[in-house]
Protein backbone atom coordinates (compact mmCIF):
# COMPACT_ATOMS: atom_id res chain seq x y z
CA UNK A 1 0.00 0.00 0.00
CA UNK A 2 2.31 2.76 -1.17
CA UNK A 3 -0.71 5.06 -1.57
CA UNK A 4 -1.78 4.58 2.07
CA UNK A 5 -0.37 7.84 3.41
CA UNK A 6 -1.81 10.18 0.75
CA UNK A 7 -5.17 8.37 0.94
CA UNK A 8 -5.35 8.79 4.70
CA UNK A 9 -4.39 12.44 4.34
CA UNK A 10 -7.19 13.03 1.79
CA UNK A 11 -9.68 11.24 4.03
CA UNK A 12 -8.62 13.38 7.01
CA UNK A 13 -9.10 16.56 4.99
CA UNK A 14 -12.52 15.34 3.89
CA UNK A 15 -13.48 14.57 7.49
CA UNK A 16 -12.27 17.95 8.73
CA UNK A 17 -13.83 19.94 5.88
CA UNK A 18 -16.93 21.04 7.89
CA UNK A 19 -14.60 22.92 10.25
CA UNK A 20 -12.69 24.62 7.42
CA UNK A 21 -15.16 25.39 4.62
CA UNK A 22 -18.18 27.69 4.86
CA UNK A 23 -21.63 26.12 4.82
CA UNK A 24 -22.47 27.06 1.23
CA UNK A 25 -19.32 25.44 -0.12
CA UNK A 26 -19.75 22.46 2.19
CA UNK A 27 -23.08 21.87 0.47
CA UNK A 28 -21.41 21.83 -2.96
CA UNK A 29 -18.62 19.60 -1.66
CA UNK A 30 -21.14 17.08 -0.29
CA UNK A 31 -23.01 17.11 -3.62
CA UNK A 32 -19.77 16.42 -5.46
CA UNK A 33 -19.38 13.16 -3.49
CA UNK A 34 -22.81 12.02 -4.64
CA UNK A 35 -21.93 13.03 -8.19
CA UNK A 36 -18.85 10.79 -7.93
CA UNK A 37 -21.17 7.81 -7.30
CA UNK A 38 -22.93 8.60 -10.59
CA UNK A 39 -19.67 8.82 -12.54
CA UNK A 40 -18.13 5.70 -11.05
CA UNK A 41 -21.29 3.66 -11.67
CA UNK A 42 -21.31 4.83 -15.31
CA UNK A 43 -17.65 3.90 -15.67
CA UNK A 44 -18.35 0.38 -14.36
CA UNK A 45 -20.56 -0.24 -17.42
CA UNK A 46 -18.98 1.88 -20.14
CA UNK A 47 -15.34 1.81 -19.15
CA UNK A 48 -15.29 -1.89 -18.38
CA UNK A 49 -17.54 -3.51 -20.99
CA UNK A 50 -17.07 -0.89 -23.72
CA UNK A 51 -20.80 -0.50 -24.25
CA UNK A 52 -21.76 3.18 -24.36
CA UNK A 53 -24.71 3.83 -22.10
CA UNK A 54 -26.12 7.26 -22.93
CA UNK A 55 -29.17 6.76 -20.73
CA UNK A 56 -27.53 6.64 -17.32
CA UNK A 57 -29.74 9.51 -16.18
CA UNK A 58 -32.73 7.20 -16.59
CA UNK A 59 -31.54 5.17 -13.64
CA UNK A 60 -30.57 8.23 -11.64
CA UNK A 61 -34.01 9.68 -12.26
CA UNK A 62 -35.85 6.45 -11.55
CA UNK A 63 -33.95 6.08 -8.28
CA UNK A 64 -34.58 9.70 -7.38
CA UNK A 65 -38.32 9.57 -8.07
CA UNK A 66 -38.73 6.17 -6.41
CA UNK A 67 -37.08 7.38 -3.21
CA UNK A 68 -38.97 10.67 -3.26
CA UNK A 69 -42.32 8.96 -3.75
CA UNK A 70 -41.62 6.42 -1.03
CA UNK A 71 -40.71 9.17 1.43
CA UNK A 72 -43.60 11.49 0.63
CA UNK A 73 -47.29 11.00 1.20
CA UNK A 74 -47.89 10.59 -2.54
CA UNK A 75 -47.89 6.80 -2.30
CA UNK A 76 -49.55 4.66 0.35
CA UNK A 77 -46.37 4.08 2.35
CA UNK A 78 -43.86 6.41 3.98
CA UNK A 79 -40.47 4.79 4.40
CA UNK A 80 -37.43 6.08 6.30
CA UNK A 81 -34.65 7.39 4.00
CA UNK A 82 -32.16 4.54 4.45
CA UNK A 83 -34.74 1.94 3.36
CA UNK A 84 -36.14 3.99 0.49
CA UNK A 85 -32.64 4.55 -0.91
CA UNK A 86 -32.02 0.80 -1.09
CA UNK A 87 -35.46 0.17 -2.60
CA UNK A 88 -34.77 2.92 -5.17
CA UNK A 89 -31.49 1.25 -6.14
CA UNK A 90 -33.20 -2.12 -6.48
CA UNK A 91 -35.96 -0.65 -8.63
CA UNK A 92 -33.41 1.05 -10.91
CA UNK A 93 -31.58 -2.25 -11.19
CA UNK A 94 -34.82 -3.95 -12.21
CA UNK A 95 -35.42 -1.36 -14.95
CA UNK A 96 -31.80 -1.82 -16.03
CA UNK A 97 -32.30 -5.57 -16.18
CA UNK A 98 -35.42 -5.25 -18.37
CA UNK A 99 -33.73 -2.82 -20.76
CA UNK A 100 -30.58 -4.94 -20.72
CA UNK A 101 -32.20 -8.19 -21.76
CA UNK A 102 -33.77 -6.45 -24.76
CA UNK A 103 -30.80 -4.41 -25.96
CA UNK A 104 -27.67 -6.23 -24.82
CA UNK A 105 -28.14 -9.26 -27.02
CA UNK A 106 -26.88 -6.95 -29.77
CA UNK A 107 -23.49 -5.38 -30.29
CA UNK A 108 -22.85 -1.86 -29.09
CA UNK A 109 -24.40 0.42 -31.71
CA UNK A 110 -28.02 -0.45 -31.02
CA UNK A 111 -27.37 -0.23 -27.30
CA UNK A 112 -26.02 3.33 -27.65
CA UNK A 113 -29.00 4.40 -29.75
CA UNK A 114 -31.67 2.85 -27.54
CA UNK A 115 -30.15 4.19 -24.34
CA UNK A 116 -29.90 7.63 -25.94
CA UNK A 117 -33.66 7.68 -26.51
CA UNK A 118 -34.56 6.47 -23.02
CA UNK A 119 -34.05 9.68 -20.96
CA UNK A 120 -36.44 11.55 -23.23
CA UNK A 121 -39.09 8.90 -22.76
CA UNK A 122 -38.70 8.72 -19.00
CA UNK A 123 -38.84 12.48 -18.82
CA UNK A 124 -42.18 12.36 -20.62
CA UNK A 125 -43.60 10.15 -17.84
CA UNK A 126 -43.08 13.05 -15.44
CA UNK A 127 -45.30 15.26 -17.60
CA UNK A 128 -47.87 12.59 -18.48
CA UNK A 129 -48.55 11.63 -14.83
CA UNK A 130 -48.18 15.17 -13.57
CA UNK A 131 -50.22 14.61 -10.40
CA UNK A 132 -47.95 11.84 -9.22
CA UNK A 133 -44.55 13.16 -10.32
CA UNK A 134 -45.18 16.89 -10.04
CA UNK A 135 -44.43 17.92 -13.64
CA UNK A 136 -41.46 20.17 -14.45
CA UNK A 137 -41.45 21.68 -10.95
CA UNK A 138 -41.05 18.31 -9.24
CA UNK A 139 -41.86 18.24 -5.54
CA UNK A 140 -40.03 18.50 -2.28
CA UNK A 141 -39.53 15.98 0.50
CA UNK A 142 -38.17 16.21 4.01
CA UNK A 143 -34.88 14.48 3.22
CA UNK A 144 -31.92 14.73 5.58
CA UNK A 145 -31.69 17.85 7.72
CA UNK A 146 -28.55 19.79 8.66
CA UNK A 147 -25.70 20.65 6.29
CA UNK A 148 -22.99 18.95 8.36
CA UNK A 149 -25.03 15.75 8.84
CA UNK A 150 -25.76 15.65 5.13
CA UNK A 151 -22.10 16.17 4.35
CA UNK A 152 -20.97 13.21 6.45
CA UNK A 153 -23.75 10.98 5.15
CA UNK A 154 -22.82 11.74 1.56
CA UNK A 155 -19.13 11.18 2.28
CA UNK A 156 -19.87 7.84 3.90
CA UNK A 157 -22.26 6.75 1.12
CA UNK A 158 -19.71 7.66 -1.52
CA UNK A 159 -16.96 5.68 0.22
CA UNK A 160 -19.20 2.61 0.60
CA UNK A 161 -20.40 2.70 -3.03
CA UNK A 162 -16.94 3.32 -4.45
CA UNK A 163 -15.36 0.55 -2.36
CA UNK A 164 -17.99 -1.95 -3.48
CA UNK A 165 -17.59 -0.92 -7.13
CA UNK A 166 -13.79 -1.10 -6.82
CA UNK A 167 -14.10 -4.57 -5.31
CA UNK A 168 -16.32 -5.72 -8.20
CA UNK A 169 -14.06 -4.12 -10.80
CA UNK A 170 -10.97 -5.88 -9.43
CA UNK A 171 -12.64 -9.26 -9.02
CA UNK A 172 -13.01 -12.05 -11.57
CA UNK A 173 -16.25 -10.40 -12.65
CA UNK A 174 -14.48 -7.14 -13.49
CA UNK A 175 -11.94 -9.11 -15.50
CA UNK A 176 -14.75 -10.69 -17.52
CA UNK A 177 -16.29 -7.26 -18.16
CA UNK A 178 -12.92 -6.13 -19.50
CA UNK A 179 -12.61 -9.16 -21.74
CA UNK A 180 -15.88 -8.11 -23.41
CA UNK A 181 -14.43 -4.67 -24.04
CA UNK A 182 -11.18 -5.99 -25.47
CA UNK A 183 -12.62 -8.62 -27.80
CA UNK A 184 -16.14 -9.84 -27.41
CA UNK A 185 -15.85 -12.69 -29.88
CA UNK A 186 -12.70 -13.98 -28.24
CA UNK A 187 -14.34 -13.73 -24.81
CA UNK A 188 -17.23 -15.79 -26.13
CA UNK A 189 -14.83 -18.29 -27.64
CA UNK A 190 -13.13 -18.99 -24.31
CA UNK A 191 -16.50 -19.73 -22.76
CA UNK A 192 -17.60 -16.46 -21.17
CA UNK A 193 -21.34 -15.92 -21.45
CA UNK A 194 -20.94 -12.37 -22.67
CA UNK A 195 -24.63 -11.49 -22.71
CA UNK A 196 -24.94 -12.54 -19.07
CA UNK A 197 -21.98 -10.43 -18.01
CA UNK A 198 -23.05 -7.42 -20.05
CA UNK A 199 -26.45 -7.53 -18.36
CA UNK A 200 -24.79 -8.00 -14.97
CA UNK A 201 -22.59 -4.94 -15.54
CA UNK A 202 -25.61 -2.93 -16.64
CA UNK A 203 -27.71 -4.01 -13.65
CA UNK A 204 -24.91 -3.18 -11.18
CA UNK A 205 -24.34 0.15 -12.88
CA UNK A 206 -28.03 1.03 -12.75
CA UNK A 207 -28.27 -0.10 -9.12
CA UNK A 208 -25.62 2.38 -8.02
CA UNK A 209 -27.03 5.09 -10.28
CA UNK A 210 -30.40 4.58 -8.56
CA UNK A 211 -28.74 4.79 -5.14
CA UNK A 212 -26.96 7.97 -6.26
CA UNK A 213 -30.18 9.53 -7.50
CA UNK A 214 -32.01 8.64 -4.29
CA UNK A 215 -29.22 10.11 -2.18
CA UNK A 216 -29.21 13.33 -4.22
CA UNK A 217 -32.94 13.71 -3.62
CA UNK A 218 -32.43 13.24 0.10
CA UNK A 219 -29.54 15.67 0.03
CA UNK A 220 -31.20 18.56 -1.74
CA UNK A 221 -34.73 17.70 -0.56
CA UNK A 222 -36.36 18.17 -3.96
CA UNK A 223 -36.87 15.95 -6.98
CA UNK A 224 -37.29 17.35 -10.48
CA UNK A 225 -36.90 16.20 -14.12
CA UNK A 226 -33.39 17.73 -14.40
CA UNK A 227 -32.15 14.45 -12.91
CA UNK A 228 -33.26 12.75 -16.14
CA UNK A 229 -31.83 15.40 -18.41
CA UNK A 230 -29.04 15.30 -20.98
CA UNK A 231 -26.80 18.03 -19.47
CA UNK A 232 -26.34 15.81 -16.39
CA UNK A 233 -25.49 12.90 -18.69
CA UNK A 234 -22.86 14.96 -20.48
CA UNK A 235 -21.38 16.11 -17.16
CA UNK A 236 -21.00 12.45 -16.12
CA UNK A 237 -19.44 11.52 -19.46
CA UNK A 238 -17.07 14.48 -19.30
CA UNK A 239 -15.92 13.50 -15.81
CA UNK A 240 -15.33 9.87 -16.74
CA UNK A 241 -13.53 10.77 -19.97
CA UNK A 242 -11.37 13.32 -18.20
CA UNK A 243 -10.35 10.72 -15.65
CA UNK A 244 -9.98 7.95 -18.22
CA UNK A 245 -12.55 5.28 -18.99
CA UNK A 246 -12.33 2.00 -17.13
CA UNK A 247 -10.11 3.19 -14.30
CA UNK A 248 -12.58 3.96 -11.43
CA UNK A 249 -9.88 6.10 -9.74
CA UNK A 250 -9.94 8.42 -12.74
CA UNK A 251 -13.71 8.70 -12.48
CA UNK A 252 -13.46 9.68 -8.83
CA UNK A 253 -10.98 12.45 -9.55
CA UNK A 254 -12.77 13.53 -12.74
CA UNK A 255 -16.17 13.60 -11.05
CA UNK A 256 -14.84 15.63 -8.14
CA UNK A 257 -13.03 18.19 -10.30
CA UNK A 258 -15.78 18.61 -12.91
CA UNK A 259 -18.55 19.00 -10.36
CA UNK A 260 -16.66 21.62 -8.41
CA UNK A 261 -15.59 23.36 -11.62
CA UNK A 262 -19.17 23.60 -12.84
CA UNK A 263 -20.76 24.63 -9.54
CA UNK A 264 -18.00 26.57 -7.86
CA UNK A 265 -14.97 27.64 -9.91
CA UNK A 266 -16.42 28.42 -13.34
CA UNK A 267 -19.11 30.86 -12.21
CA UNK A 268 -16.78 33.72 -11.17
CA UNK A 269 -14.76 33.21 -14.37
CA UNK A 270 -17.87 33.39 -16.58
CA UNK A 271 -19.06 36.57 -14.88
CA UNK A 272 -15.74 38.18 -15.86
CA UNK A 273 -16.33 37.55 -19.56
CA UNK A 274 -18.23 40.41 -21.24
CA UNK A 275 -21.78 39.41 -22.14
CA UNK A 276 -21.01 40.21 -25.80
CA UNK A 277 -19.34 36.83 -26.19
CA UNK A 278 -21.89 34.04 -26.03
CA UNK A 279 -20.15 31.83 -23.48
CA UNK A 280 -21.78 29.80 -20.75
CA UNK A 281 -20.34 27.21 -18.39
CA UNK A 282 -21.89 24.49 -20.55
CA UNK A 283 -20.09 25.76 -23.65
CA UNK A 284 -16.75 25.70 -21.83
CA UNK A 285 -17.34 22.18 -20.48
CA UNK A 286 -18.46 20.79 -23.85
CA UNK A 287 -15.43 22.35 -25.52
CA UNK A 288 -13.13 20.74 -22.95
CA UNK A 289 -14.79 17.39 -23.60
CA UNK A 290 -14.36 17.70 -27.37
CA UNK A 291 -10.72 18.77 -27.09
CA UNK A 292 -9.85 15.94 -24.69
CA UNK A 293 -11.73 13.47 -26.87
CA UNK A 294 -9.84 14.47 -30.00
CA UNK A 295 -6.37 14.88 -28.51
CA UNK A 296 -6.49 12.01 -26.03
CA UNK A 297 -9.06 9.45 -27.16
CA UNK A 298 -7.71 6.99 -24.59
CA UNK A 299 -8.31 9.44 -21.74
CA UNK A 300 -5.96 11.66 -19.79
CA UNK A 301 -5.11 8.84 -17.37
CA UNK A 302 -3.65 6.62 -20.12
CA UNK A 303 -1.82 9.49 -21.79
CA UNK A 304 -0.27 10.61 -18.52
CA UNK A 305 0.80 7.05 -17.76
CA UNK A 306 2.42 6.84 -21.20
CA UNK A 307 4.25 10.11 -20.63
CA UNK A 308 5.26 9.05 -17.13
CA UNK A 309 6.65 5.71 -18.28
CA UNK A 310 8.54 7.45 -21.09
CA UNK A 311 10.16 9.77 -18.55
CA UNK A 312 11.02 6.85 -16.29
CA UNK A 313 12.66 5.03 -19.20
CA UNK A 314 14.82 8.04 -20.09
CA UNK A 315 16.16 8.61 -16.57
CA UNK B 1 -64.56 10.60 -40.60
CA UNK B 2 -63.14 10.71 -44.13
CA UNK B 3 -61.76 14.18 -43.35
CA UNK B 4 -59.98 12.86 -40.26
CA UNK B 5 -58.44 10.00 -42.23
CA UNK B 6 -57.23 12.31 -44.97
CA UNK B 7 -55.85 14.77 -42.44
CA UNK B 8 -53.90 12.00 -40.68
CA UNK B 9 -52.58 10.56 -43.93
CA UNK B 10 -51.57 13.94 -45.38
CA UNK B 11 -49.87 15.04 -42.17
CA UNK B 12 -48.02 11.78 -41.67
CA UNK B 13 -46.81 11.71 -45.27
CA UNK B 14 -45.23 15.17 -44.85
CA UNK B 15 -43.64 14.32 -41.49
CA UNK B 16 -42.45 10.95 -42.74
CA UNK B 17 -40.89 12.54 -45.81
CA UNK B 18 -38.86 14.92 -43.66
CA UNK B 19 -37.78 12.23 -41.20
CA UNK B 20 -36.89 9.96 -44.12
CA UNK B 21 -34.41 12.61 -45.31
CA UNK B 22 -32.85 12.98 -41.88
CA UNK B 23 -32.67 9.31 -41.01
CA UNK B 24 -31.46 8.11 -44.41
CA UNK B 25 -28.53 10.52 -44.03
CA UNK B 26 -27.79 9.19 -40.56
CA UNK B 27 -27.97 5.57 -41.62
CA UNK B 28 -25.95 6.20 -44.81
CA UNK B 29 -22.89 7.41 -42.93
CA UNK B 30 -23.18 4.49 -40.53
CA UNK B 31 -23.53 2.00 -43.36
CA UNK B 32 -20.45 3.34 -45.14
CA UNK B 33 -18.09 4.36 -42.34
CA UNK B 34 -19.59 2.58 -39.28
CA UNK B 35 -19.81 5.93 -37.53
CA UNK B 36 -22.73 6.94 -35.33
CA UNK B 37 -22.87 10.66 -36.01
CA UNK B 38 -24.62 12.22 -33.05
CA UNK B 39 -24.04 15.68 -34.54
CA UNK B 40 -26.47 14.81 -37.33
CA UNK B 41 -29.36 16.56 -35.57
CA UNK B 42 -27.35 19.77 -35.29
CA UNK B 43 -26.90 19.84 -39.04
CA UNK B 44 -30.68 19.52 -39.35
CA UNK B 45 -31.14 22.57 -37.13
CA UNK B 46 -28.25 24.72 -38.26
CA UNK B 47 -29.22 24.79 -41.96
CA UNK B 48 -32.55 26.41 -41.10
CA UNK B 49 -30.92 28.98 -38.82
CA UNK B 50 -28.36 29.86 -41.48
CA UNK B 51 -31.01 30.30 -44.19
CA UNK B 52 -33.23 32.39 -41.92
CA UNK B 53 -30.27 34.62 -41.07
CA UNK B 54 -29.55 35.13 -44.79
CA UNK B 55 -33.19 36.12 -45.31
CA UNK B 56 -32.79 38.83 -42.69
CA UNK B 57 -30.13 40.36 -44.93
CA UNK B 58 -32.69 40.49 -47.77
CA UNK B 59 -31.30 37.64 -49.77
CA UNK B 60 -33.67 35.92 -52.18
CA UNK B 61 -35.59 33.09 -50.40
CA UNK B 62 -34.69 30.39 -52.93
CA UNK B 63 -31.05 31.43 -52.82
CA UNK B 64 -31.10 31.37 -49.00
CA UNK B 65 -32.74 27.97 -49.10
CA UNK B 66 -30.02 26.60 -51.39
CA UNK B 67 -27.28 28.28 -49.36
CA UNK B 68 -28.66 26.71 -46.19
CA UNK B 69 -28.40 23.25 -47.74
CA UNK B 70 -24.83 23.81 -48.96
CA UNK B 71 -23.91 25.28 -45.57
CA UNK B 72 -25.15 22.16 -43.80
CA UNK B 73 -22.97 20.03 -46.07
CA UNK B 74 -19.90 22.13 -45.30
CA UNK B 75 -20.51 22.12 -41.54
CA UNK B 76 -21.05 18.36 -41.65
CA UNK B 77 -17.73 17.80 -43.40
CA UNK B 78 -15.97 20.21 -41.03
CA UNK B 79 -17.27 18.38 -37.96
CA UNK B 80 -16.25 15.08 -39.50
CA UNK B 81 -12.75 16.24 -40.41
CA UNK B 82 -12.02 17.96 -37.11
CA UNK B 83 -13.80 15.87 -34.52
CA UNK B 84 -14.48 12.43 -35.92
CA UNK B 85 -12.01 11.38 -38.58
CA UNK B 86 -8.91 11.58 -36.29
CA UNK B 87 -10.47 9.28 -33.69
CA UNK B 88 -12.38 6.91 -35.96
CA UNK B 89 -10.67 3.91 -34.38
CA UNK B 90 -12.06 4.71 -30.94
CA UNK B 91 -15.72 3.92 -31.37
CA UNK B 92 -16.73 5.02 -27.88
CA UNK B 93 -14.99 8.37 -28.31
CA UNK B 94 -16.59 9.08 -31.68
CA UNK B 95 -20.01 8.75 -30.07
CA UNK B 96 -19.08 10.87 -27.06
CA UNK B 97 -17.31 13.61 -29.01
CA UNK B 98 -20.03 13.92 -31.64
CA UNK B 99 -22.66 14.13 -28.90
CA UNK B 100 -20.62 16.88 -27.25
CA UNK B 101 -20.38 18.71 -30.58
CA UNK B 102 -24.17 18.46 -30.94
CA UNK B 103 -24.74 19.96 -27.50
CA UNK B 104 -22.10 22.62 -28.06
CA UNK B 105 -23.79 23.75 -31.29
CA UNK B 106 -27.15 23.72 -29.54
CA UNK B 107 -25.82 25.93 -26.74
CA UNK B 108 -24.18 28.37 -29.16
CA UNK B 109 -27.34 28.71 -31.26
CA UNK B 110 -29.34 29.07 -28.06
CA UNK B 111 -27.10 31.93 -26.94
CA UNK B 112 -27.19 33.64 -30.34
CA UNK B 113 -30.87 33.26 -31.28
CA UNK B 114 -32.71 32.47 -28.05
CA UNK B 115 -34.97 29.53 -27.36
CA UNK B 116 -38.03 30.76 -29.25
CA UNK B 117 -39.02 28.92 -32.38
CA UNK B 118 -38.43 30.66 -35.71
CA UNK B 119 -39.67 29.71 -39.15
CA UNK B 120 -38.40 30.00 -42.68
CA UNK B 121 -41.25 31.67 -44.61
CA UNK B 122 -42.97 29.23 -46.96
CA UNK B 123 -41.47 29.12 -50.44
CA UNK B 124 -44.94 28.89 -51.98
CA UNK B 125 -48.35 29.99 -50.77
CA UNK B 126 -51.91 28.77 -51.20
CA UNK B 127 -53.57 25.45 -50.50
CA UNK B 128 -55.39 22.58 -52.17
CA UNK B 129 -58.65 21.10 -51.04
CA UNK B 130 -58.93 17.31 -50.90
CA UNK B 131 -62.38 16.07 -49.80
CA UNK B 132 -62.88 19.27 -47.85
CA UNK B 133 -59.50 19.10 -46.10
CA UNK B 134 -57.22 22.05 -46.73
CA UNK B 135 -53.61 21.04 -47.37
CA UNK B 136 -51.13 23.87 -47.84
CA UNK B 137 -49.08 23.82 -51.02
CA UNK B 138 -45.95 24.05 -48.89
CA UNK B 139 -46.67 20.68 -47.31
CA UNK B 140 -47.24 19.13 -50.72
CA UNK B 141 -43.99 20.67 -51.97
CA UNK B 142 -42.14 19.40 -48.89
CA UNK B 143 -43.37 15.87 -49.51
CA UNK B 144 -42.55 16.01 -53.24
CA UNK B 145 -39.07 17.43 -52.56
CA UNK B 146 -38.37 14.76 -49.96
CA UNK B 147 -39.46 11.91 -52.21
CA UNK B 148 -37.59 13.37 -55.18
CA UNK B 149 -34.38 13.73 -53.16
CA UNK B 150 -34.56 10.18 -51.86
CA UNK B 151 -35.19 8.97 -55.40
CA UNK B 152 -32.14 10.92 -56.63
CA UNK B 153 -30.08 9.45 -53.78
CA UNK B 154 -31.03 5.94 -54.88
CA UNK B 155 -30.01 6.70 -58.46
CA UNK B 156 -26.78 8.35 -57.31
CA UNK B 157 -25.74 5.40 -55.16
CA UNK B 158 -26.69 2.68 -57.63
CA UNK B 159 -25.87 4.25 -60.99
CA UNK B 160 -22.98 6.70 -60.71
CA UNK B 161 -19.30 5.83 -60.37
CA UNK B 162 -18.91 7.58 -57.02
CA UNK B 163 -22.10 5.93 -55.80
CA UNK B 164 -20.72 2.55 -56.69
CA UNK B 165 -17.49 3.38 -54.87
CA UNK B 166 -19.55 4.33 -51.80
CA UNK B 167 -21.30 1.00 -52.09
CA UNK B 168 -18.00 -0.82 -52.36
CA UNK B 169 -16.60 0.84 -49.24
CA UNK B 170 -19.81 0.07 -47.37
CA UNK B 171 -19.57 -3.60 -48.30
CA UNK B 172 -15.89 -4.13 -47.54
CA UNK B 173 -13.65 -1.25 -46.60
CA UNK B 174 -10.38 -3.16 -46.87
CA UNK B 175 -11.19 -4.73 -50.20
CA UNK B 176 -12.18 -1.30 -51.49
CA UNK B 177 -8.82 0.02 -50.37
CA UNK B 178 -7.06 -2.84 -52.16
CA UNK B 179 -8.62 -1.99 -55.51
CA UNK B 180 -7.42 1.57 -55.12
CA UNK B 181 -10.40 3.47 -53.76
CA UNK B 182 -9.46 6.47 -51.62
CA UNK B 183 -11.58 5.45 -48.64
CA UNK B 184 -11.12 8.68 -46.70
CA UNK B 185 -12.34 10.68 -49.71
CA UNK B 186 -15.40 8.44 -50.01
CA UNK B 187 -16.13 8.98 -46.31
CA UNK B 188 -15.95 12.73 -46.79
CA UNK B 189 -18.30 12.61 -49.78
CA UNK B 190 -20.71 10.42 -47.84
CA UNK B 191 -20.67 12.81 -44.88
CA UNK B 192 -21.36 15.69 -47.27
CA UNK B 193 -24.35 13.90 -48.84
CA UNK B 194 -25.65 12.79 -45.47
CA UNK B 195 -25.40 16.34 -44.10
CA UNK B 196 -27.15 17.81 -47.13
CA UNK B 197 -30.03 15.40 -46.57
CA UNK B 198 -30.29 16.50 -42.94
CA UNK B 199 -30.03 20.16 -43.95
CA UNK B 200 -32.83 19.84 -46.49
CA UNK B 201 -34.92 18.04 -43.87
CA UNK B 202 -34.35 20.87 -41.41
CA UNK B 203 -35.22 23.56 -43.93
CA UNK B 204 -38.46 21.83 -44.88
CA UNK B 205 -39.26 21.27 -41.21
CA UNK B 206 -38.72 24.94 -40.40
CA UNK B 207 -41.24 25.97 -43.07
CA UNK B 208 -43.99 23.75 -41.71
CA UNK B 209 -43.24 23.97 -38.00
CA UNK B 210 -41.02 26.37 -36.09
CA UNK B 211 -37.43 25.34 -35.43
CA UNK B 212 -35.73 25.78 -32.06
CA UNK B 213 -32.18 24.96 -30.92
CA UNK B 214 -33.67 22.02 -29.06
CA UNK B 215 -35.04 20.61 -32.34
CA UNK B 216 -31.58 19.19 -33.03
CA UNK B 217 -31.88 16.63 -30.26
CA UNK B 218 -35.45 15.88 -31.22
CA UNK B 219 -34.41 15.21 -34.81
CA UNK B 220 -31.58 13.02 -33.58
CA UNK B 221 -33.86 10.98 -31.33
CA UNK B 222 -36.39 10.49 -34.13
CA UNK B 223 -33.61 9.47 -36.50
CA UNK B 224 -32.45 6.92 -33.91
CA UNK B 225 -35.91 5.46 -33.55
CA UNK B 226 -36.27 5.20 -37.31
CA UNK B 227 -32.91 3.56 -37.94
CA UNK B 228 -33.42 1.10 -35.09
CA UNK B 229 -36.70 0.11 -36.68
CA UNK B 230 -35.36 0.10 -40.23
CA UNK B 231 -32.05 -1.53 -39.37
CA UNK B 232 -28.78 0.36 -38.94
CA UNK B 233 -27.02 1.05 -42.22
CA UNK B 234 -29.94 0.32 -44.52
CA UNK B 235 -31.21 3.35 -46.45
CA UNK B 236 -34.14 1.36 -47.78
CA UNK B 237 -35.05 0.25 -44.27
CA UNK B 238 -34.89 3.75 -42.86
CA UNK B 239 -37.18 5.13 -45.58
CA UNK B 240 -39.77 2.44 -44.92
CA UNK B 241 -39.37 2.91 -41.17
CA UNK B 242 -39.82 6.69 -41.50
CA UNK B 243 -43.27 6.17 -42.92
CA UNK B 244 -44.17 3.65 -40.21
CA UNK B 245 -42.88 5.88 -37.39
CA UNK B 246 -44.39 9.02 -38.97
CA UNK B 247 -47.77 7.35 -39.21
CA UNK B 248 -47.60 6.09 -35.62
CA UNK B 249 -46.58 9.52 -34.34
CA UNK B 250 -49.39 11.34 -36.14
CA UNK B 251 -51.93 8.78 -34.95
CA UNK B 252 -50.67 9.18 -31.39
CA UNK B 253 -50.75 12.97 -31.57
CA UNK B 254 -54.25 12.94 -33.06
CA UNK B 255 -55.84 10.51 -30.65
CA UNK B 256 -53.77 10.63 -27.43
CA UNK B 257 -51.97 13.99 -27.46
CA UNK B 258 -48.44 15.12 -28.33
CA UNK B 259 -46.89 14.22 -24.97
CA UNK B 260 -47.51 10.53 -25.63
CA UNK B 261 -45.68 10.47 -28.97
CA UNK B 262 -42.18 9.60 -27.69
CA UNK B 263 -43.63 7.05 -25.33
CA UNK B 264 -45.52 5.16 -28.02
CA UNK B 265 -42.53 5.45 -30.33
CA UNK B 266 -40.32 3.73 -27.76
CA UNK B 267 -42.84 0.98 -27.20
CA UNK B 268 -42.84 0.35 -30.96
CA UNK B 269 -39.05 0.16 -31.01
CA UNK B 270 -38.95 -2.21 -28.06
CA UNK B 271 -41.50 -4.46 -29.71
CA UNK B 272 -39.41 -4.51 -32.90
CA UNK B 273 -36.19 -5.20 -31.00
CA UNK B 274 -37.79 -8.16 -29.23
CA UNK B 275 -39.14 -9.66 -32.44
CA UNK B 276 -36.29 -8.79 -34.80
CA UNK B 277 -33.18 -7.48 -33.02
CA UNK B 278 -31.50 -6.00 -36.09
CA UNK B 279 -34.51 -4.08 -37.35
CA UNK B 280 -36.24 -4.60 -40.67
CA UNK B 281 -33.15 -4.49 -42.91
CA UNK B 282 -30.12 -4.30 -40.61
CA UNK B 283 -26.59 -4.68 -41.99
CA UNK B 284 -23.83 -6.80 -40.46
CA UNK B 285 -22.04 -4.95 -37.70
Amino acid sequence: MRYAIPLIAILLIALLAPFIVSEAYLYVLGMSYLFIILVVSWDLMVGYTGYVNLGHTVFIGVGAYTAALLQSSRLFVILPPYISVIVAGAFSALIGFLIGIITLRLRGYYFALVTAILPLVFMQTVFIWRDLFGGEEGFSITGIQGTVERYYISLASMLICVLIILYIARSQIGLKFKSIREDEELAEAIGINTTKYKILAFVLSSFFAGIGGALIVNYRCTVSPDLYDIPLMLLIILSAVLGGLGTIYGSIIGGFLIYLAKNWWLKPIISQIPSMIPVSDDIILYTILIVIGILMPRGIYEELRKVASAIVKKT
Amino acid sequence: MIEEVIRVIAFSLVISGIWALVSSGFTLIFGVARILNFAHGSIFMISAYFAITLLKYNINPILSFAAGIIFSGIVGVLIYKVAMSPIKEHKIMVIIVSLAVALLIEQIVLNLFGEHGISFPSLIRGYQEVFGVKITNMRILAFVLAVLTIFLLEIFINRTRIGKMINAVAQDMEAAKLIGIDVERIYTITVFISSILAGLGGLLYSQIFAITPMASLKALIYAFAIVILGGLGSVKGSILASFIIGFIIVLTITFLGARWSEFIMLLTIIAILIIKPTGLFGVEE
